[in-house]
């Protein structure tokens, strides 16, 4: 797909290539609309400052809440694995950690802080940023779907010993992924470099030059993409820099 | 103000109950709700305590050394000295008040029980919708009521027997251990005193005559370890997470924001 924009200054062609599908798009911004909510609802219950929203039927109703928009947010993966389960477990392989993902870490500042592209290895479809992203998300959905389930359903079948543990690993998870989501939020929505993040979790689609840019890996392939990598390090090492 | 105790002398109940009828006629609670009476093969009734039931004679057939015996233990709240169910109450409606009693107002409850699952003696009971979690935590209250206008609790004041006694805690121990004594030169050897020092000191100290196990009360409980270092560790480092990301959202941005222009980017 070919859009043409026309700037003041001058025409240009973006190329478009599929990157998510109608499924994955929907199904991240209704995990979206149940996560935040599940978040607010149950820092109820974590903050003590927030002690008079947790009482009586105020504390009732986002505890009503709390349970509704679990329901949303634990079944979503699992309606994703039926309908397109080629695409679920390609895109977990993909979040899976690699050995080059230390080379992101290190490139990491110099590209998100200072737009340093000669920094950051050649990335894949997803970066080893939006792989951590993904991956925290995936193993709180697993510790949340557990213990919730296990609170919920479990209170005088299950050992009180286990409903404590699953009060604190609730927690647990709840903290990383809020301060996962907190990072992805900013970067998706206010970092200039991503923008094509939100273009893409809208339309499906992400600009093809920026592929080439940001996730090389993807676009190019493994092997050509660290040639491109190597030559621009010589070029970028003989002008100077 | 001075710590309010039950002192609950077992040799002497005599299992008639009146304290459970008592306590349901004047704290309202429903007879049947929870378990109708019907022969279940023993005299014990009800079979649990329930959001209805704050107390009951628990019945325990036991051989001790010298033969026989029927157990009888009062269960209820124990108005723990250090009480976990006040501290993971995230509603404030658990309290422990300056006289010691341990309260629930069950207007601030909002249900969520756990209370239910961090008590050592597995005392508060919820009332609840398991679908959709609407309910409310319940306890004996020792009569609060009661007590705080100068009036004995209501199983207190109706024990026939003479089984129950109330009063400043330190009389009560005292009381207490003046009885094992005397229990213990009348040939019960295995009297003791329950409650003296477990979690913080119990508001409901028990005179055994048999070892606390037989009666079927933990020998040695314990303030629950994950309470503490979920409230006390995980808590307020989950805070400071929050906190540092949100620093570093914004340093990240305002860097940023100086280096990259969004119009510089392909």
């Amino acid at each position: 797909m070919t859009v043409q924009l026309r700037g003041r200054a001058e025409a240009i062609t973006i190329q478009w290539i599929p990157k998510y599908t109608l499924l994955e798009r929907v199904g991240h911004w209704l995990h979206t609309a149940s996560f935040v909510p599940l978040a607010i609802t149950g820092m109820v219950l974590y903050f003590p400052f927030l002690q008079p929203l947790a009482q009586g039927a105020a504390g009732e109703f986002f505890r009503l809440v709390h349970r509704a928009a679990a329901v949303i947010f634990g079944v979503l993966p699992v309606i994703y694995f039926i309908f397109q389960p080629r695409r679920f477990i390609m895109n977990i392989r993909e979040f899976l950690p690699s050995k080059e993902d230390i080379g992101w870490l290190r490139g990491a500042p110099a590209y998100y802080l200072f737009g340093r592209h000669e920094a950051m290895p050649p990335q894949g479809r997803f970066n080893a940023g939006e792989k951590l992203n993904g991956l925290v998300m995936i193993i709180a959905w697993v510790i949340f779907g557990i213990t919730g389930l296990l609170m919920w359903f479990g209170k005088g079948i299950a050992s009180p010993e286990l409903f404590r543990w699953a009060v604190l690993l609730h927690d647990l998870a709840m903290i990383a992924s809020v301060c996962m989501f907190l990072v992805h939020l900013y970067l998706a929505v206010a970092h200039p470099l991503m923008w094509a993040a939100l273009v893409s979790m809208r339309f499906g689609v992400t600009s093809a030059e920026y592929a080439a840019e940001h996730h090389a890996k993807w676009y190019y392939g493994p092997k050509r993409a660290m040639e491109i990598y190597e030559a621009r390090k010589r070029e970028a090492a003989r002008s100077g820099h | 103000m001075a710590r309010l105790a039950m002192l609950i002398d077992e040799s002497q109940c005599t299992a008639c109950r009146g304290c459970q009828v008592a306590c349901k006629q004047w704290n309202d609670r429903e007879g049947w709700l929870y378990s109708r009476t019907r022969n279940w093969g023993s005299y014990e009734n009800p079979p649990d305590l329930s959001p209805q039931t704050w107390t009951r004679i628990k019945f325990t057939e036991y051989e001790g050394p010298d033969g026989f015996h029927w157990l009888f233990l009062k269960e209820g709240c124990m108005h723990c000295g250090n009480p976990a169910c006040v501290a993971v109450c995230p509603t404030g409606a658990l309290k422990q008040q300056s006289n010691g009693l341990v309260t629930l107002e069950p207007e601030l409850c909002n249900g969520c029980g756990y209370c239910t699952q961090f008590c050592p003696f597995h005392i508060p009971r919820l009332e609840t919708d398991v679908l959709t979690g609407q309910g409310k935590s319940s306890k004996c209250t020792f009569c609060q009521d009661r007590v705080t206008n100068g009036l004995l609790p209501a199983c207190v004041k109706t024990c026939p027997a003479k089984a129950l006694d109330f009063g400043d805690r330190e009389e009560m121990v005292a009381k207490g251990l003046a009885r094992v004594e005397a229990l213990k030169a009348r040939g019960f050897t295995q009297a003791n005193l329950y409650g003296l020092n477990e979690v913080g000191g119990l508001g409901r100290l028990y005179v055994l005559v048999a070892p606390p196990e037989a009666y079927g009360l933990p020998a040695n409980p314990q303030y629950p370890a994950l309470a503490s270092f979920w409230q006390k560790i995980v808590q307020p480092l989950g805070s400071v997470a929050f906190g540092a990301t949100i620093v570093g959202i914004l340093g990240a941005f305002l860097i940023t924001r100086r280096n990259i222009r969004m119009e510089e980017v392909r």
